[in-house]
């Protein structure tokens, strides 16, 4: 682990509203005994991950290159304060020319090994006007490689939320259409079902990351729709954290998935029997059907 | 006093011609046998039918074989020459007309192969010579007995006239192939004179005359006018087989005997017979043929000389037809009963002969076991059936895939200590035991820098030794070696070794089994590292393959079969530049190549060992019907991990496959007749349950599995199922095809470890179709693969199915 935990000094940039309002948070996750929060950041490439995890740790952890893709390894970043601690793993994006990158996937689930995720950030753009396979395949990715259950512990996360919708169209309506489309995708990726929906009722937050992010009164940055959003996404992780499911352990089952080898391998000997008397046998019968059926020449009798 | 009574037993033989293709039949003693009663009897003096100056001149020179009820028959021949009543009133007479008859059967014989040969007959006339003019006014007629003793007569014409139709018969009637006398021909008196003898004795005509007329340029006209035999009518039908059965003989009769006598002659003659029939096998003529005949017989009414000929050709038309050449009908007896016996000679097999031939041609012992070319002879060939040239032709063929005999004769032989009987000669030249071969080639590659160098040069070949038949059991060791290097072996050293022993249980238990136990290697690039559609150059990745098998196959069929046994073998994982790899590779998107794809072995070190058992049942009732087959195929294997080898494999891997071809029209069966249309369904299921190797995992696309796509191109994964349907239409000789065609991974290609099918970006399933022609062995055929919806033209050889 590159990175050692460190006190969160972050947090003090943040306006003394934020602040509050964090410590409260936390404060109430610490009463549920929640002293460790891990948070996995996932998403395409160039949505803005790093950013969002400088922005909720409140300093310039990660670096962030806007036009490269970043280093093509995890990245954690541990911050502790008051005795709680704060982990989140910065990812690399799972597209590479059009199609996931197993090896990038492979490598987060090996930097994954024996550490446990509370909650999963899906990240995308907002000002991303539509969905498409490739979105599928990633949410894909992701269940395949950590199963359905991460989707318990999962927020959508949105950023450039900080934009003027196309076509007049009203800000909140346009919030809700785009999110819904992904969720949808999510859902269709995640093979959720449709009476899953309520087990899976995934939140969505928005996220500016941007420094020219309007501020309110209290000099917190908030969306165009006035919520202050850094609060707004450490609440719903924390409400996250305390729907009653359970955090995913990876461990080296999670990652290799069930050795398919060994699947039925038990059952073997019966296979094998059965494919003696239910197939052998009759196609033996068959045999002896047409040998007699054979229309022999006359002289052969 | 005497009469002429008409014949009652015809004995023919089968025409020539047909004999000489067929076989070398017997050549019995089978001759026209008619029967002339030269008995006198009270009745038939008063009755005296139509004189005739043969009548004197005739000597009964035929061998009788039975005898037939001599009442009915005068009865007969009255009731046609003269009034029915004074017939009636002798009926109950026992006199006449049963079988007379000597032993001087040697003429009568020569008689019939003139008859049916009459090319054989003219070749005996000293034709060059030239002939007499008739030196008698013109367009008169001339009495045969009037003609000269000295002088050469050259026929112009033979005309034929039936008395009792009062017509001229034309050359197609059947009568005109009993003559041998031919229009042009040159003849004298005598040979006339004989002529007409033997047609007169021959049993089909009552009576028979023959005058000349002679023409201004000095040649004759002859005429022949005859009654044909007619016998009473009849309404049973029986046929016989008379093959084997001691030819009866006649007791001499005694020119003084009496009328009690000759009644008590008769009468031991007729029962003779009686006996004779009920002795006789039955034949194999069958119920519908025997109905054919009794139909005929009962449209005929009476029982005539033509008749007979009709029956006996529609006889031997059937025995033929059915492949008994060595069958003919040689006698009609107990005529003017009410039923007519057939007497057939069928050509019984009295024995089965075997011979080796060296290279010249001389009997000598063989090597190979007698057992092992007796099993391989149908029955009907053995002792005690009837030869059959069918049952003849599938067992040269059935000996010939012996492999054992560079030729190969089956001869229907006559059996001169049995008469009618066949002996089947087999003679057989046998190929050597040990036969060794080298084939080599020399191949220049390029050197450093592309050149080809003296160094560069390499002696490459194969080497092939085979030892076949040992202990004449059909046993054989046969081994190859092939290398492209022979300086350098070990770079692609390919060899085979295989012992192969047939007949398991011995060669008499009919049980067919055969153990083979061969040594291999072999070399494949592996399907399953193929990249998908648009990804361009997967690093290949070989398999070896070596090791020991042993399994015992059992025919069912001459194609379904069982196969059972023991596989033992070292795979070995090779990357393009021959070492052995662990994994395959990848192409990393930036271009770059990584080792870490997925793993190419079981044990992960790129050399896997395994022992299995491997089982493949096959079911296969597919026939060519004029060219296209149809039936059904399906075939199931399985290979049955032991827990042995690295990592201690234990899989079941089965695979089964069902095709079907339908033919949607009824055809007939036969040459040049067109094949039917046809539509081929397949199916084939793969699957895998415990520890699977990459390269054991089933593999999607190419020409033998979804076509249109390159050889894995769709997946590799644990189980597959493929679709396909076909159909077919006959177009001049060959055909043309439609398909569509699928296969699917049933979204098992991860259960194959580091799914290499999603790690080469393969879809995992797919659909083609297409269409294309058959061209001789070349199927051309143009096929879209539905996953880029591009087409292409494909060349194959070989048949997909």
């Amino acid at each position: 682990m590159a990175s050692l935990i460190r006190e969160w000094v972050g947090i003090n940039t943040f306006a003394s509203a934020t602040q509050t309002k964090l410590l409260e948070l936390l404060g109430k996750l610490k009463q549920e005994n929640v002293n460790t929060l891990t948070i996995l950041v996932m998403g395409k490439g160039g949505v803005g991950k790093s950013s969002t995890v400088n922005s909720i740790i409140g300093e310039r952890a990660v670096s962030v290159n806007p036009f490269q893709s970043e280093a093509p390894t995890p990245f954690m970043v541990s911050r502790s304060r008051a005795g709680f601690t704060l982990n989140i793993i910065d990812t690399p994006g799972l597209i590479e020319g059009g199609y996931i990158n197993d090896r990038a996937l492979e490598i987060i689930k090996r930097f994954l090994l024996n550490k446990t995720i509370d909650v999963l950030l899906y990240v995308d753009r907002l000002d991303a006007y539509r969905v498409d396979n490739l979105d599928r395949q990633v949410v894909k990715a992701i269940t395949d490689s950590f199963g359905k259950g991460i989707w318990n512990r999962a927020v959508v996360v949105l950023t450039h939320a900080q934009l003027s919708p196309p076509d007049g169209l009203p800000y909140e309506d346009f919030c809700f259409k785009r999110s819904g489309a992904l969720l949808k995708v999510v859902r269709l990726g995640a093979g959720l079902k449709r009476r899953n929906k309520q087990d899976f009722a995934l939140p969505v937050v928005l996220v500016e990351n941007s420094g020219r992010c309007n501020k309110n009164e209290n000099d917190e940055k908030v969306l165009p729709n006035g919520t202050a959003w850094i609060p707004d996404l450490v609440k719903t992780i924390t409400e996250v954290v305390s729907n009653g499911s359970k955090s995913i352990f990876v461990d080296k089952k999670l990652i290799e998935g069930p050795n398919p080898n060994e699947r039925g391998k038990l059952l073997i000997p019966l296979i094998f029997a059965l494919q003696y008397f239910f197939v052998v046998k009759p196609i033996e019968r068959a045999i002896g059907d047409d040998i007699e059926k054979e229309s022999r020449p006359s002289w052969d009798n | 006093m005497q009469s002429l009574a008409a014949p009652t037993h015809l004995h023919s033989t089968p025409l020539p011609s047909r004999r000489k293709l067929l076989s070398p039949t017997p050549r019995r003693s089978l001759q026209c046998h008619s029967l002339l009663s030269s008995s006198s009897s009270s009745s038939s003096s008063s009755s005296t039918p139509k004189p005739e100056p043969l009548k004197s001149t005739f000597v009964p020179l035929f061998k009788t074989i039975a005898a037939s009820s001599a009442a009915a028959l005068l009865l007969h021949v009255r009731s046609i020459s003269l009034d029915f009543g004074s017939g009636g009133g002798s009926g109950g007479f026992g006199g006449g007309g049963g079988g007379g008859g000597d032993g001087h059967g040697g003429d009568g014989g020569s008689f019939w192969r003139k008859l049916f040969a009459p090319a054989v007959a003219n070749a005996d006339e000293p034709q060059s010579q030239e002939w007499d003019s008739h030196g008698l006014p013109a367009n008169i007629v001339v009495q045969l007995n009037k003609l000269s003793s000295f002088k050469k007569y050259k026929l112009s014409e033979i005309l034929f006239f039936d008395r009792r139709r009062w017509t001229t018969v034309g050359t197609e009637d059947s009568f005109f192939e009993m003559v041998s006398l031919r229009p042009g021909g040159i003849y004298n008196k005598a040979q006339l004179q004989k002529e007409l003898e033997t047609l007169a004795t021959c049993g089909m005509f009552e009576k028979v005359d023959m005058e000349g007329k002679t023409n201004p340029d000095g040649t004759i006209g002859v005429t022949i006018s005859f009654t044909e035999s007619t016998w009473q009518s009849a309404d049973r039908f029986r046929c016989i087989n008379v093959g084997l059965m001691p030819q009866s003989k006649p007791i001499e009769m005694d020119a003084d005997m009496t009328d009690k006598e000759k009644m008590e002659y008769y009468r031991s003659l007729e029962k003779d017979y009686k006996r004779r029939i009920e002795r006789a096998k039955p034949c194999l003529l069958p119920i519908p043929v025997h109905r054919e005949i009794l139909q005929m017989l009962r449209d005929q009414g009476k029982v005539s000389a033509r008749l007979l000929q009709r029956i006996r050709d529609r006889v031997q038309k059937w025995y033929f037809d059915e492949g008994y050449a060595c069958a003919q009908v040689v006698n009609f007896g107990n005529l003017n009963t009410k039923e007519v016996v057939c007497e057939v000679v069928e050509g019984d097999i009295t024995e089965t002969n075997i011979q080796f031939l060296d290279k010249l041609g001389n009997v000598v012992e063989g090597n190979t076991q007698v057992a092992v070319v007796i099993r391989e002879m149908p029955r009907q060939l053995r002792p005690g059936n009837v030869f059959n040239i069918e049952a003849g032709k599938q067992a040269l063929r059935n000996i010939n895939a012996l492999g054992l005999f560079s030729n190969i004769e089956v001869n229907p032989r006559p059996d001169e200590k049995k008469e009618g009987g066949i002996i089947v000669e087999i003679k057989l030249k046998e190929l050597d035991q040990k036969t060794a071969e080298v084939a080599t080639e020399w191949s220049i590659v390029p050197g450093r820098g592309g050149r080809p160098t003296l160094a560069s040069l390499q002696p490459g070949g194969t080497v092939t030794f085979e030892h076949r038949n040992i202990n004449g059991l059909n046993r054989s060791i046969n081994g190859s070696v092939t290398t492209s290097n022979f300086l350098n072996p070990q770079d692609d050293l390919a060899f085979k070794l295989e012992y192969v022993h047939p007949y398991l249980d011995g060669v008499f238990d009919p049980l067919n089994r055969t153990l083979r136990v061969s040594c291999f290697n072999s070399r494949k690039l592996s399907p399953v590292f193929t990249g998908g559609p648009g990804v361009d150059e997967v690093p290949p990745i070989w398999v070896d393959r070596a090791g020991v098998k042993a399994n015992i196959t059992e025919n069912f069929t001459r194609q379904s079969k069982f196969t059972y046994g023991l596989v033992m073998e070292e795979i070995t994982t090779r990357n393009e530049s021959s070492t052995i790899c662990p994994n395959g590779q990848r192409v990393l998107p930036n271009g770059g190549i990584s080792a870490d794809g997925p793993p190419t072995t079981l044990s992960g070190t790129g050399i896997d060992q395994m022992a299995f058992l491997q089982a493949n049942i096959t079911r296969d009732n597919t026939k060519f019907l004029n060219g296209a087959i149809v039936g059904s195929r399906n075939v199931f294997q399985v290979d049955q991990g032991l827990g042995i080898g690295s990592k201690f494999p234990f899989f079941n891997r089965h695979q089964l496959t069902l095709t079907r071809f339908f033919q949607l029209r009824e055809v007939e069966e036969g040459a040049g007749q067109p094949p039917p249309p046809v539509l081929v369904l397949h199916g084939h299921y793969g699957g895998c349950v415990g520890d699977l190797p990459s390269y054991d995992a089933f593999t999607l696309g190419g020409p033998y599995s979804v076509r249109g796509y390159n050889m894995g191109e769709i997946g590799a994964a644990r189980n597959i199922l493929e679709l396909a349907a076909e159909i077919r239409i006959p177009v001049k000789g060959t055909h043309v095809y439609a398909f569509a065609e699928h296969g699917n991974d049933l979204g098992t290609s991860k259960d194959v470890k580091g799914n290499p099918t999603e790690v080469y970006r393969r879809l995992g399933h797919g659909s083609s179709y297409g269409v294309g022609a058959k061209l001789g062995l070349v199927r051309a055929e143009y096929a879209v693969d539905h996953n880029s919806g591009t087409g292409a033209f494909f060349f194959r050889f070989g048949e997909r199915f």
